[in-house]
């Protein structure tokens, strides 16, 4: 009889925490992931949260109408090719993008440029990288850059130059997506185009900053961070070797040649997508120095690693960037 | 009269079951801490997962993608061995064999992710 009693006892406790651990699921919020290939790049989304479904949904057909109808240039239907083959008017979301492009070439006195379109078309990269000849690089360069782009209200003239969004573009979706999940009930999410990464929400996260000798996942140190928007841009992506050197994608606006510097990789924070995308180009470009200086100014915080494995970090993050690998150091 | 809702015998027997449920939990989360899986997705769909570290012999994959790759496992690793996209990122990523290690062809719009990553992203 007791043996019977303690048999029923067990059952039931155990039905019991059952019961509790369905009730816990159910409750808790939904996550959804997804991944694709857009604009030229690996998308991932990973969303917490009632509408997690939808927004995963939603996502996927932003980023492919942004891409295809507004900033490809691979697209002939795009509102940049348009603008690009004889300029004309804009639409409200592309005069935003292009005022403040401009306001960061402009601030960064030329060094982020998005009208180099025809020196980059020229190095091939993302397709069949090669060294071209200099005399091809100085006549592309003649006729390029943002400051030849002319704007009277709404029209738009490009004026020969060839706008590319290739150092922009990411963070401009990432900010249309900030705010197509803020008009939904999201809890938290994580976004990432292409690595430059939309982290929303109010938990706080953490970030791994790419290994430059590794694979696109794997890390050398971590960043801690509220929700905001982290970018990197660095010479181990899209690079090839000929004749013995390397060559990589981030072009100096001066020589249409590819960046020399000190510098391997550079990471930006910001509550700006646009800002954050476009200021680690210009911070890479600048140099680390000047860099510091330029990202002080628009408020965003920043990380460089330098081809000595040495990591300097603006004052703001000191605190939350932790070092995964000890063939790295904090610069004196 | 004993009116007693629990008596020794079987809070003992309680006791047993939630101690048993917590080694089977324990001794569960260790072996997925030590087990290495890695998932291949094409086109946002997996195709293959594969364990890497009971893989006794290697393993060779080939996705039905244009341009085409090849993958290989083996014990502890997962790599991008060959590719005929232009300019084979995918195999310049090397072999993966740690969590969250991740290789990415576009052209092939192929990715192969060894799971378990400790961080929300990673930045590149």
């Amino acid at each position: 009889m007791k043996k019977k009693k303690s048999i029923i006892i067990a059952v039931s406790a155990a039905s019991l925490l059952c019961l509790a651990i369905a009730v816990y699921s159910a409750i808790l919020p939904k996550k959804t992931s997804v991944d694709f290939f857009s604009m030229n790049t690996y998308i991932t989304v990973s969303a917490e949260g009632k509408d997690s479904p939808a927004a995963c949904e939603e996502i996927q057909k932003l980023v492919n109408n942004l891409d295809s109808g507004v900033l490809s240039r691979q697209s002939e239907e795009s509102e940049i090719s348009a603008i690009n083959s004889g300029g004309g008017k804009m639409s409200e979301g592309m005069r935003r993008y292009i005022s403040d492009m401009l306001g960061i070439y402009e601030a960064s006195e030329g060094a982020f440029d998005f009208a180099l379109g025809s020196v980059s078309d020229l190095w091939g990269f993302g397709n069949e990288p090669h060294l071209p000849a200099d005399a091809e690089i100085k006549a592309a360069l003649k006729k390029s850059g943002a400051g030849k782009i002319s704007i009277n209200g709404d029209e738009i003239a490009a004026n020969g130059a060839v706008i590319d969004f290739g150092a922009a573009g990411k963070g401009i979706a990432l900010d249309e997506i900030k705010s197509l999940l803020n008009s939904m009930k999201i809890k938290n999410a994580v976004v990432s185009v292409g690595g430059s990464i939309l982290l929303y929400g109010e938990k706080d996260f953490t970030v791994g900053i790419r290994n430059p000798e590794g694979n696109p996942g794997s890390y050398i140190m971590t960043v801690s961070t509220p929700a905001a928007f982290v970018s990197t841009s660095g010479s181990y992506e899209q690079n090839f070797e000929e004749n013995g050197k390397i060559y990589h994608h981030i072009l100096n606006p001066e020589t249409g040649y590819p960046v020399q510097n000190e510098l391997v990789s550079v990471t930006v924070v910001s509550d700006n997508g646009l800002a954050s995308d476009a200021l680690s180009t210009a911070c890479f470009v600048l140099g680390a120095e000047k860099g510091m200086k330029f990202a002080e100014k628009y408020g965003c915080e920043v990380i460089f690693v330098d081809s000595d494995k040495k990591v300097t970090v603006s004052d703001g993050i000191k605190d939350s960037v932790k070092l995964t690998d000890n063939s790295y150091s904090f610069a004196e | 009269m004993d009116k007693k809702l629990f008596r020794k015998g079987d809070i003992a027997v309680i006791g047993i079951a939630a101690l048993l449920a917590a080694a089977i939990f324990f001794f569960n989360s260790r072996g997925d801490e030590k087990k290495l899986a890695a998932e291949i997705r094409v086109a946002g769909e997996v195709i293959e997962t594969v364990e890497l570290s009971s893989l006794g012999e290697e393993l060779i994959i080939t996705p039905d993608t244009e341009p085409k790759v090849i993958i290989k496992a083996e014990n502890g690793a997962i790599f991008f061995e060959d590719a005929e996209c232009p300019d084979r990122l995918c195999v310049a990523s090397g072999k993966l064999t740690r969590k969250g290690d991740t290789a990415v062809c576009l052209p092939a719009k192929t990715v192969i992710t060894v799971l378990g990553a400790d961080v929300d992203a990673v930045t590149y």
